[in-house]
């Protein structure tokens, strides 16, 4: 049996569930801009609201937490990169490299930012389906008829929903290498020639695979595609999101 | 009894200039369980992908119920369901009730009649109570029957299986293979590509046996056991010992 991967949606009844995907589209626009516009006690409120908007939805934050790990060690490879290019009062002096109090303070505030604009994204593709998210695509490419919207926005409901395949796929590629002693090889380079080639083949196997699948389901353009409706529930909530965003950016 | 399979001198040859299928000639009634046996490479699964025109011949032609499949694909698919050797390559939906929708969607059927489909398809392969899981968190044998309803909920004629029971247990092959049978009571022609006999053979009511793309045997079951490993095929333990083959399912 398959592990769980955070990244996928997971099927429930909460609010976020609930609301039109052309609103939940919307609020991850408007919340991520309005992140980059904020500083410690409106970034301390936008954190606030998503964490319990996270738990609301279900999240298995364990699990979160586990998939996320090289996020954020890439968070904390900015982190450095800030706090050391930024000139400023020096906190700590090692040879001619200073750490600045304000490199550590923007630092800490991009990476904030950035963690917002995942939690945000996260709550997003939790709460959901891929058909919903072809949907929304299709309505918002109407206006420009020249653009292929069923084809764009069946790609990207793919890309949304292969994700957490890629993942397997190189969790059990990288498992294959570590049981035929890759470890012990310390170059960086061939390991990731390794680990790279495999792992493209087993995807475009994959996707070859799919392929045949959908056609043998008959698969094309023109299908029964999701119902998009707003309610009640979805004004309200842009009310509130667009109160939330004021505050922030006020 | 009238055929709903007529395939006519096929032949089919690949890019790279192998011969996969040399001057196929078959007929399948409708309602019957028909098995192709053969070792690997023999063309079973390659006749198979004629059947719904995944794959279309290079000479001769493949009819269902008297139109030629390459004619007509969306038909071919509707009334010839696949189920893949590799259930997981199938899963196209992001959980169980997304995944069996896919195909009635992809017939434009209006929401009402997917949802309809859906229930049905669920509820004769017992997977109505996992409708919101992740495919990909179901068992081996699940994830088998999920593709079944995927398929049942095209409202197909023909069922084909490609190697059913590979990478099964014991529990999942039964359940497999008590589907099949129930399918086949309400009226399915079933056909089932293997290179195992074992679980089969006491279902079937005919055999047909592949060698290099071509078919060198077809008849009944009980006349052709004793032959099969002249063709590279395991004879079923019970033959071996001149006793009757018996199903697993007693």
């Amino acid at each position: 049996m398959a592990e769980l991967n955070v990244l996928g949606f997971h099927a429930g009844s909460s609010m976020v569930h609930k609301l039109d995907v052309r609103f939940k589209l919307l609020f991850l626009v408007v919340v991520s801009l309005s992140s980059l516009k904020s500083f410690v006690p409106s970034l301390s409120i936008l954190t606030l609201v998503l964490m319990v908007t996270l738990i609301h939805t279900g999240l298995p934050l364990k699990m979160a937490l586990k998939d996320f790990r090289y996020v954020f060690l890439l968070l904390l490879v900015v982190f450095m990169a800030r706090s050391l290019s930024v000139p400023g009062l020096p906190v700590v002096e090692l040879w001619a490299v200073s750490v600045t109090r304000e490199g550590l303070y923007q630092g800490m505030i991009v990476c904030w930012r950035l963690m917002i604009v995942i939690m945000i994204g996260l709550s997003f593709v939790l709460t959901t389906r891929s058909s919903e998210i072809k949907a929304a695509v299709e309505w918002i490419l109407k206006p420009f008829p020249w653009i292929p919207a069923k084809r764009i926005a069946f790609m990207m409901s793919l890309i949304v929903r292969f994700i957490p395949i890629i993942f397997e796929q190189a969790k059990k590629t990288a498992e294959a290498q570590r049981a035929r002693g890759v470890e012990s090889r310390k170059n960086p380079v061939y390991r990731l020639k390794m680990f790279g080639i495999p792992l493209m083949r087993r995807i475009f196997e994959r996707a070859d695979k799919l392929v045949l699948a959908m056609e043998a389901r008959c698969y094309s353009d023109n299908r029964t595609d999701s119902l998009l409706s707003c309610s009640a529930r979805d004004w309200i909530a842009l009310v509130g999101v667009a109160c939330l965003c004021l505050v922030i950016i006020l | 009894m009238n055929n709903i399979i007529d395939i006519e001198n096929l032949s089919h040859r690949f890019a790279d200039g192998t011969v996969g299928l040399d001057n196929i000639n078959l007929s399948i009634s409708q309602g019957s369980f028909v098995v192709i046996a053969g070792p690997n490479g023999s063309g079973k699964t390659t006749l198979l992908k004629h059947l719904n025109g995944l794959l279309l011949p290079t000479k001769g032609v493949v009819k269902l119920s008297g139109v030629s499949v390459a004619k007509n694909l969306t038909r071919s698919r509707q009334m010839v369901g696949m189920v893949f050797q590799d259930a997981d390559s199938q899963i196209v939906g992001e959980t169980v009730s997304d995944d069996v929708a896919f195909g009635p969607e992809n017939l434009c059927l209006d929401r009402a009649e997917v949802k309809r489909r859906v229930a049905r398809a669920l509820e004769t392969v017992g997977l109505h109570h996992h409708k919101d899981q992740k495919p990909h968190l179901l068992s081996g044998g699940e994830k088998r029957r999920l593709a079944i309803a995927g398929i049942l909920a095209m409202d197909p004629k023909v069922l084909v299986f490609d190697e059913p029971f590979s990478s099964m247990d014991y529990p999942g092959v039964k359940q497999i293979l008590a589907q099949m049978i129930s399918l086949h009571r309400a009226g399915h022609t079933i056909l089932v590509a293997a290179h195992d006999l074992e679980m089969l053979v006491a279902h079937a009511d005919r055999l047909v046996i592949m060698q290099d793309g071509g078919i060198v045997r077809d008849g009944l079951p009980s006349q052709l056991l004793g032959e099969l490993e002249t063709f590279g095929i395991r004879e079923p333990c019970a033959s071996r010992w001149g006793k009757e083959v018996h199903s697993w399912l007693n």
